[in-house]
């Protein structure tokens, strides 16, 4: 039933409530724009297995509410997670300006080692502008982002952010910059690369609640 | 005359004379007189001469006797001959004298007469001139008479002439003109005739087919009767044609009607075939139009689909079947619509003929029931209707399940299966509603497809919903007090249903509990399809399918927006949470009603929230129910699956266990994360229920866990299974400073005791939703032994809180050192009891602080406590029980201990009356119970351990060995029996 795949990362989109994160994520997965959506309520998840540079990845993505009520539910989701999309939407600049406190929770709570990407969404509706692409492209420079503008109504550049994050995720794994073995990395083996590394497949510590 | 006077005159004295002979000759006759008389004139002129001499010599005798003397043979023959006669007389000898004599007498004889005659004449002559006279009269009567005669016959005549002959000819001029009239009639009815085809073109481009129809048959029959023209042979012929084609029109007409029906227009038609006496072939005629209307539309949809995604042309000679597989799966959706959509135009249009008919036949029925031929007819065209009817739906549902078939639907993504469900369920109550039928064939093979595509889906939400358990972190999720699962949108389609049915059980419990249920149907529109889309649209319009939601949720304002915004909390009022504060400490019903009041005046009820609202806060917390994001997973993916039974009902009850099994999965969850660390095994922790569960669970459900080298052979049992869920470990329950993790444990349990509920206000519409009985059992089962001991999970869970946060070792270690030998009654408590209740008073404190970030209902609270003194409890006879030996003294000083224990404790606690305290009790107390009755207490306190009541027995009959051992061999025996641990 479980299908084959190299890798499994966990990733979390994040940012301000409605940048257009869960309708990035249905873009992603079902290749159709949400229409009527609503907010999210806590986290939603949805997972995707897709090929970057010749290996395939099973993306476990979990979609986070923006909405302040659910920081104390979504922040546990953060833990653990080898990717992040940061969200916001160009046509509202308090989006935007809340990024850096977005980064700072993902860096502090995820790791320090989480690949985040900024994404600019709703880049359909660019005469409503209030971010501008220089803007974003600086606040990427100067927080180590890698920065798209994407739009989940056309569909444009949502496949190839979470494309560009795995892929510079593998890319680490490659150079060992990241340990898929280290607990919390947010990577596990797939069954392709079971047999290489059964002792680390199961990542469920041990040390937690066994009666006493 | 002057001569004739003078012949009178001489005359009438000769007459004088011969008096007497005159006298004679009056008799005779006036013509005969004349006559003699002229004759005798000229006759007797040159005998008178003779005569007379005669006559002379007789002068001596007188006139009358001479008259006399005249010879008789005189008077008697008109052409007499006197000279003849005389001469005759003389004898042969001539004697003079005598002869003289003679001739004197005759002429005397002569002269007699003529005087005679002459005096005749002349008394005679004026009556002879008045007869003359009147003679003449008469003649001239007579010449008038004779005129008038003639004139009136000659008038007679010419009458008789001129009537006859000028009315007879009138009379033949009137026939002909007559039989000219008549054939001026034919001729302008031949010429109407001939127009006539031009009539009927126009009028059948009207669509005036009766009208057509009927003048056609006028018309022939004219053309009939105009036989003996020459010219009307051909006409007729003509005619003939004509009415061909014209049943040609109507049977495209007829074969449109399929299409789209037209009452006028239909009626129209029914009316020229009747007509025609074609009624009955009409009907035939019309099932084979609609039967190739529904094979031509199917193709003709698909083939358009086929040529958007195709550029292929050449598409026109495959089969439908093939044609079917060549539509793309992005127009799979479209396209069955547009085939539904096409193929219900089909039957409705069916359908209001059958209408039609229906209504048609009532009319006639009540005008001449009576009349045979008539009945006869329309029942013909009833049972021809129905038998249509179920071929058409046979046709509609191999076309349809042709299509659906031609693809794989496994590789649907959910929502758009649903969808395609949607199309099917929607035209399987077309089909109810049409003929009744329920569509066996297509439910079975969607049955089949289904049940695959759900199993398939099952197994995939079971993973996700263990990815989302192992990640889960027990955080308290947000959402408005009032939450229910019925505002998830996965619920919305839902909503008005289960609501409705929640409501219809209610009042069949009010009322007779005999109402069906199966006018509860989830769909059951008033007025059906037919009446609602009769005249425009389709029930496979999106649109449609929405403003069916909509009127289902007529009755309900919609609440969804309220939930999902981004600002609910704090939509309550201020004065609200204030409410709740007080929330328990008073009458909880009286509360309650009074935040349903308020509630109301925000515009939404619940009636759940009694349950929820019954708090007991402290602060202003969100009120509303706890639950977690997996909470929330797990019921969006109920809602779907709930989608699915209701979309296809024969797969309701595979989904239902499905269902049963994510709830099963979360409880299970629930309870492996929190209970592993459950210090005392407490039976009377765990419900005989909650145990069975578990164990039912643990065995069907879940996948036993094996070693990775085994992973390679799973059996197929096996793979149905889900693996064990192993707690995030974000999760941290070792922290003595958080209770060891209790706003978790009590997040984990208490959204699965909102899980139950939430499974319970759908359970009307569960049990709605399967019919059969042996499978309500089903669903009565997994109601009673999963969902109802949710919250028989909270005293584990809670009792795991309780177990840590007392050091009940240390409790042990100083019970041990506690001298239970003494004789006399001590009136100081032992020490251990103030360690237990420190540690008790560190929970309350700890358990005030968690409660000031996480709402704690009066229930948990409740709970909580109950599961601390269980544990206390449990460990207060364990520790009596490790005391072998135990005088009167100890005895007392136990139940002091554990007297001041209580009363210290019902200061801390809110919860009365003391849970087990009993059990504590009974313990300490068997101690002074006879050693006769002894045996009877162990045999009915079977909750207590072997342990236990070997201690028990040893310190009772310290000095009778013999009852010890024979105690001692029936607890034995019951541990044996596993009646006691």
């Amino acid at each position: 039933m479980s299908e084959s795949y190299d890798y499994l990362f966990k990733f979390l989109v994040i940012g301000s409530a409605g940048a257009g994160k869960s309708c990035i994520l249905h873009q992603f997965i079902e290749s159709k724009f949400k229409d009527n959506s609503s907010h999210t309520i806590g986290v939603e998840f949805g997972s995707k297995i897709v090929k970057v540079g010749g290996k395939s990845v099973k993306l476990q993505i979990w979609d986070t509410a923006g909405q302040e009520r659910f920081r104390s539910v979504t922040r546990s989701y953060y833990r653990g997670a080898a990717g992040a999309l940061l969200v916001y939407d160009i046509t509202s600049r308090d989006s935007f300006n809340a990024l850096s406190n977005w980064l700072r929770d993902a860096r502090s709570l995820a790791g320090p080692n989480i690949v985040i990407l900024l994404v600019g969404n709703k880049k359909d509706l660019d005469a409503k502008r209030e971010v501008t692409f220089l803007e974003a492209s600086k606040f990427a420079q100067e927080n180590e982002l890698i920065f798209l503008e994407s739009s989940a109504k056309t569909g444009e550049n949502v496949e190839e952010s979470f494309l560009k994050c795995s892929k510079t995720i593998l890319s680490k794994i490659e150079t060992g910059e990241l340990d898929p073995e280290r607990i919390g990395s947010g990577i596990q083996y797939g069954d392709l690369k079971h047999l290489q590394t059964n002792n680390t497949a199961r990542r469920q510590p041990d040390c937690v609640c066994r009666p006493l | 005359m002057a001569v004739m006077g003078d012949f009178k005159q001489k005359f009438s004295g000769l007459l004088n004379k011969l008096g007497n002979q005159s006298r004679l000759s009056l008799s005779s006759p006036s013509e005969e007189v004349l006559k003699p008389i002229s004759n005798e004139g000229f006759v007797s002129t040159p005998s008178k001469e003779d005569v007379k001499p005669p006559e002379e010599p007789a002068e001596i005798l007188s006139d009358d006797e001479i008259l006399e003397s005249v010879e008789k043979e005189y008077f008697k023959e008109l052409d007499f001959d006197p000279s003849r006669h005389e001469l005759k007389k003389i004898g042969e000898t001539l004697i003079c004298d005598e002869i003289l004599s003679h001739s004197e007498r005759l002429h005397r004889q002569q002269k007699v007469v003529s005087k005679k005659v002459l005096s005749q004449i002349l008394t005679n002559q004026r009556a002879c001139n008045e007869e003359f006279e009147r003679i003449q009269n008469l003649q001239s009567i007579l010449r008038e008479t004779l005129s008038i005669c003639r004139d009136g016959r000659s008038k007679l005549n010419t009458g008789k002439q001129q009537l006859t002959t000028t009315s007879l000819g009138i009379l033949a001029n009137y026939r002909k003109r007559q039989l000219l009239r008549g054939i001026l009639h034919s001729l302008n009815t031949i010429k109407t005739l001939q127009r006539s085809e031009e009539h009927i073109q126009v009028l059948l481009s009207e669509s005036r087919y009766e009208d057509a129809i009927s003048e056609l048959l006028e018309c022939q029959s004219a053309a009939t009767s105009l036989k003996r023209f020459a010219c009307v042979a051909a006409l007729s012929g003509k005619l003939v044609d004509t009415l061909v084609m014209t049943e040609e029109q109507l049977d495209v007409a007829l074969g449109k009607i399929c299409e789209k029906f037209d009452e006028t227009l239909y009626g129209q038609l029914q009316a020229a075939y009747a007509l025609l006496g074609k009624t009955q072939a009409a009907m035939d005629q019309l099932h084979m139009h609609f039967t190739s209307a529904i094979q031509n539309t199917a193709l003709k949809v698909i083939k358009s689909f086929v040529g958007k995604s195709e550029s292929v042309v050449a598409t026109s000679g495959k089969q439908y079947n093939e044609l079917c597989k060549k539509v793309k799966e992005e127009n799979f959706i479209p396209c069955l619509q547009e085939l539904c959509s096409s193929l219900w135009r089909i039957v409705c249009s069916h359908h209001r003929v059958a209408l039609w008919h229906q209504k048609h036949t009532v009319d006639k029925g009540t005008n001449k029931g009576a009349d045979l031929e008539v009945s006869f007819t329309n029942e013909y065209i009833r049972q021809k209707l129905e038998s249509m009817q179920a071929r058409i739906w046979q046709d509609v549902q191999a076309r349809f399940s042709t299509y659906l078939f031609s693809t794989d639907l496994a590789s649907f993504k959910f929502d758009n299966f649903l969808q395609v469900l949607g199309f099917v369920h929607r035209l399987m109550e077309v089909g109810e509603e049409f003929c009744g039928s329920q569509s066996e064939e297509l439910q079975k093979s969607v049955r089949l497809q289904s049940e695959n595509y759900f199993a398939k889906y099952h197994a995939g939400c079971l993973e996700e919903l263990r990815i989302f358990l192992e990640n889960e972190s027990w955080t308290h999720c947000p959402v408005k007090s009032d939450f229910t699962c019925l505002q998830l949108q996965e619920f919305r389609s839902l909503r008005g249903v289960i609501q409705n049915i929640g409501l219809h059980e209610q009042q069949k419990l009010q009322q007779s509990p005999d109402s069906s249920n199966q006018s509860q149907d989830s769909n059951s529109v008033a007025g059906g399809y037919f009446s609602r889309f009769s005249e425009s649209g389709t029930p496979f319009d999106l649109a449609n399918f929405d403003l069916q939601e909509e009127d289902i949720l007529a009755n309900i304002s919609d609440e969804a927006s309220g939930y999902f915004s981004d600002d609910s909390d704090e939509e309550v009022p201020e004065e609200l949470k204030g409410d709740f504060v007080d929330e328990g400490h008073g009458d909880p019903s009286v509360h309650t009603s009074q935040v349903a009041v308020r509630f109301e005046n925000c515009g939404r009820v619940r009636f759940e929230q009694k349950k929820v609202t019954r708090s007991k806060g402290r602060s202003s917390l969100p009120k509303g129910p706890l639950l977690t994001n997996t909470t929330l997973t797990v019921l969006r993916h109920c809602g779907k699956y709930l989608q699915m039974s209701r979309l296809l009902r024969t797969v309701a009850m595979d989904v239902i266990i499905c269902l049963s099994q994510l709830f099963q999965y979360y409880l299970y969850a629930v309870h492996a994360f929190f209970t592993t660390d459950l210090a005392v095994s407490q039976p009377n922790l765990y419900s005989v229920k909650l145990q069975a569960a578990l164990k039912r669970i643990n065995a069907e459900l879940i996948r036993p866990e094996k070693q990775p080298s085994a992973m390679v052979q799973i059996n197929q049992d096996d793979k149905k299974k889900v693996p064990q869920p192993h707690i995030s470990p974000i999760v941290n329950i070792n922290d003595p400073e958080s209770l060891f993790g209790l706003s978790e444990r009590v997040v984990a349990v208490e959204s699965l005791v909102f899980l139950a509920d939430q499974l319970d206000s759908i359970r009307p519409y569960l049990e709605h939703l399967v019919r059969h009985e042996p499978r309500k059992h089903y669903i009565q089962q997994f109601y009673l032994q999963m969902v109802s001991v949710a919250s028989d999970l909270r005293l584990p869970v809670y009792a795991c809180i309780s177990g840590r946060a007392l050091d009940l070792r240390t409790m042990l270690n100083m019970m041990a050192r506690v001298n239970w030998e003494i004789k006399e009654v001590s009136s100081q408590h032992s020490p251990y009891v103030d360690s237990v209740l420190r540690d008790m008073q560190i929970f309350s404190m700890r358990l005030e602080e968690a409660a000031s970030h996480l709402f704690i209902s009066k229930d948990v609270h409740n709970t909580l406590w109950e599961a601390l003194v269980i544990v206390c409890c449990s460990t207060f006879v364990e520790g009596f029980s490790n005391a072998k030996k135990c005088a009167t003294g100890g005895r007392a000083l136990m139940q002091l201990d554990f007297t001041q224990f209580i009363s210290k404790l019902e200061k801390l606690t809110t919860l009365r009356p003391i849970p087990h305290k009993e059990y504590v009790e009974l313990y300490v107390k068997a101690y002074y119970i006879p050693e006769e009755q002894l045996e009877k207490w162990i045999r009915e306190h079977t909750q207590y351990s072997s342990k236990h009541l070997q201690t028990l027995i040893q310190c009772a009959c310290q000095n009778n060995k013999k009852t010890r051992q024979r105690l001692s061999g029936v607890i034995e025996e019951m541990e044996r029996l596993g009646l006691i641990k």
